[in-house]
């Protein structure tokens, strides 16, 4: 072992912070590349599903707010852009291979946004597990993205907050708002749950990653987390939990659930969820036409300030 | 529900607000559109501070109109001819030149109409333009950055922006129609219309764009409700929820 592994070994050994200037191994570094750029991706694929109500949002308040989350999502997956830059990638790079199918997004966006009921189910389960999992990382060994962790988790925290006050304004409205916000839990619930990723015993790059203190939680404990945290929170709106196998149990200290459906997570994770198409056409699009504006923008800096685009 | 504005000052004010909610509404639009995320960013931005003063502005409309509704009915419950935007702000998004152009025509013109506002008899309506003063100088800085690179970038950048000022041209010779209560409510509307063509026309010039000569146009005055087509569309997507469900509270 040379000094160099010796010295990122006691890094992570004593529970301190790897820098960008610090030596890592290589393998450390593309994992967190993948697992970093996966975030900021799913952040901006994830201000589609939103948008989808953004023009439609019923209230003067609740498109103010709306636009706000959805603006926030850009700023997170600006920041952690930047946390990836920091490891050798450039946002360029990350965009191709979000185009290639190289990189991935969280496949909760997959799914359609369907009534305004979803835009309460997205910011209380969607956002709501994203901070489970990002609360943990919030103790990863990269310095940047633990940072950047907590800056985000503030508001992420606000995104959940005024996604359950939609579901409750929802599950306590008339009945056909009620059937909405039923109907959003039943189909945003398992898909939340997914969020987390395989079972641990399933999870290809968890054990290398948690021995580096890249993640600091299994997959199955970030999930019970977030279904002990929710269920009574459902159980408040009135609404009923898509599974029947819910309940609590006193041995465990936890609430059961069902099996999920992994051939659908799979399958989503593969390409073929709902909107896996619609989602990167749409985010190709978004640049391809505007090529001719940062075309400008460049060929206007080289005119004005000598500088080289 | 009667919706119909009464008192001559907020008939003045509502032609305000609504222009800022329907450009705010049209900003949304662009929202994961942009050409790269700082700009997306930096277009809801604009769009938020929009959708805010507009808010704030319909606030104070219905304080003057005794409360008989509220800024959400305004917004979800008028129709097209109850709608008093100048026409030049529900112009769609062909491209992100009109999306600047539109942008900038639009921040000279509340900018000086905000100053004078600074002159205002209510002090609610003094205290807004105070705080949307500030926001319109971003926003100016923001499209008139964009005008120069756009209109200095390329070949192609320069054509598009070109093509959006020619188009957006049409709609501004309504603005200054100024009738009564116009002239009542600005301190001097003559100086609007010259403090526009001056900055209009420097710009331009600074940003190898020409200011093509405009026919009058045979188009009705948005002081009277009358709108391009546009506005039908959005006005029905916006408002699709509160319509749908009449009864529901959000
Ligand atoms: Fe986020
Ligand atoms: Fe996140
Ligand atoms: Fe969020």
């Amino acid at each position: 072992m040379d000094k160099f592994e010796k010295a990122f070994n006691d890094i992570i050994e004593k529970d301190l912070k790897v820098e960008p200037r610090d030596w890592m191994p290589e393998k450390y570094r593309k994992t967190l590349i993948r697992q970093v750029s996966q975030h900021a991706h799913s952040e901006i694929i994830g201000m589609q599903p939103e948008g989808n109500w953004l023009l439609r949002a019923p209230s003067l308040r609740s498109k103010q707010v709306l636009l706000a989350k959805i603006q926030d999502e850009a700023g997170h997956g600006l920041y952690l852009y930047s946390v990836a830059e920091t490891l050798g990638i450039s946002r360029q790079e990350m965009n191709a291979q979000l185009h290639s199918g190289e990189a991935k997004y969280s496949s909760i966006f997959n799914y359609p946004t369907l009534t305004w009921a979803d835009m309460g189910a997205v910011g209380w389960l969607v956002d709501g597990s994203a901070i489970v999992n990002q609360v943990s990382l919030q103790r990863t060994s990269y310095g940047p993205y633990a940072r950047g962790m907590v800056r985000i988790c503030k508001e992420e925290s606000f995104h959940q907050r005024q996604g359950y006050e939609i579901m409750v304004k929802m599950a306590f409205g008339t009945p056909e708002q009620k059937e909405m916000a039923q109907d959003a839990l039943n189909r945003f619930w398992e898909p939340s749950l997914m969020m987390f990723g395989p079972h641990d015993a399933d999870s290809a790059h968890s054990s290398q990653s948690m021995a580096w203190k890249i993640k600091r939680e299994s997959n199955d404990h970030l999930r019970q987390r977030f279904i002990d945290r929710t269920v009574p929170q459902a159980e408040y709106l009135g609404l009923t939990i898509p599974d029947p196998n819910i309940k609590w149990n006193e041995e465990t200290g936890h609430y059961d659930h069902s099996p999920f459906n992994w051939d659908e997570f799979w399958n989503v994770v593969n390409g073929n969820g709902p909107c896996n198409q619609e989602r990167l056409d749409h985010h190709k699009k978004a640049l391809s036409d505007n090529t001719w504006v940062r075309e400008a923008a460049a060929a206007y800096a080289v005119k004005t300030e000598n500088v080289v685009a | 529900m009667d919706l119909t504005i009464k008192n001559n000052e907020a008939k003045f004010l509502v032609r305000l607000a609504d222009t800022s909610l329907i450009l705010g509404q049209r900003l949304a639009e662009m929202c994961s559109n942009g050409p790269f995320l700082e700009e997306d960013i930096a277009l809801s931005n604009i769009s938020l501070d929009l959708f805010g003063r507009a808010e704030e502005m319909y606030k104070i409309i219905c304080d003057i109109e005794g409360n008989n509704f509220t800024p959400d009915d305004l917004v979800f419950r008028r129709n097209e001819r109850e709608y008093f935007n100048i026409k030049l702000v529900e112009q769609p998004n062909e491209d992100f030149a009109w999306v600047i152009v539109r942008q900038f025509l639009h921040d000279i013109y509340v900018q000086e109409v905000y100053t004078q506002l600074l002159n205002s008899e209510n002090s609610e309506v003094v205290g807004l333009a105070q705080k949307v003063l500030k926001e319109v100088r971003y926003s100016y800085i923001h499209s008139k950055d964009w005008m120069e690179r756009l209109g200095l970038g390329t070949e192609e950048s320069n054509a598009r922006v070109q093509s959006a000022v020619d188009h957006q041209l049409k709609y501004i010779e309504e603005i200054f129609a100024f009738d009564e209560l116009d002239k009542t409510y600005l301190a001097d509307s003559d100086q609007l219309r010259s403090v526009w063509e001056n900055d209009v026309n420097a710009t331009l010039a600074a940003c190898n764009l020409e200011r093509k000569e405009i026919m009058p146009l045979t188009m009705r005055d948005f002081r009277d409700g009358f709108h391009s087509e546009h506005i039908g569309h959005l006005l029905s997507i916006m408002q699709y929820l509160p319509r749908a469900y009449p009864d529901a509270k959000w």
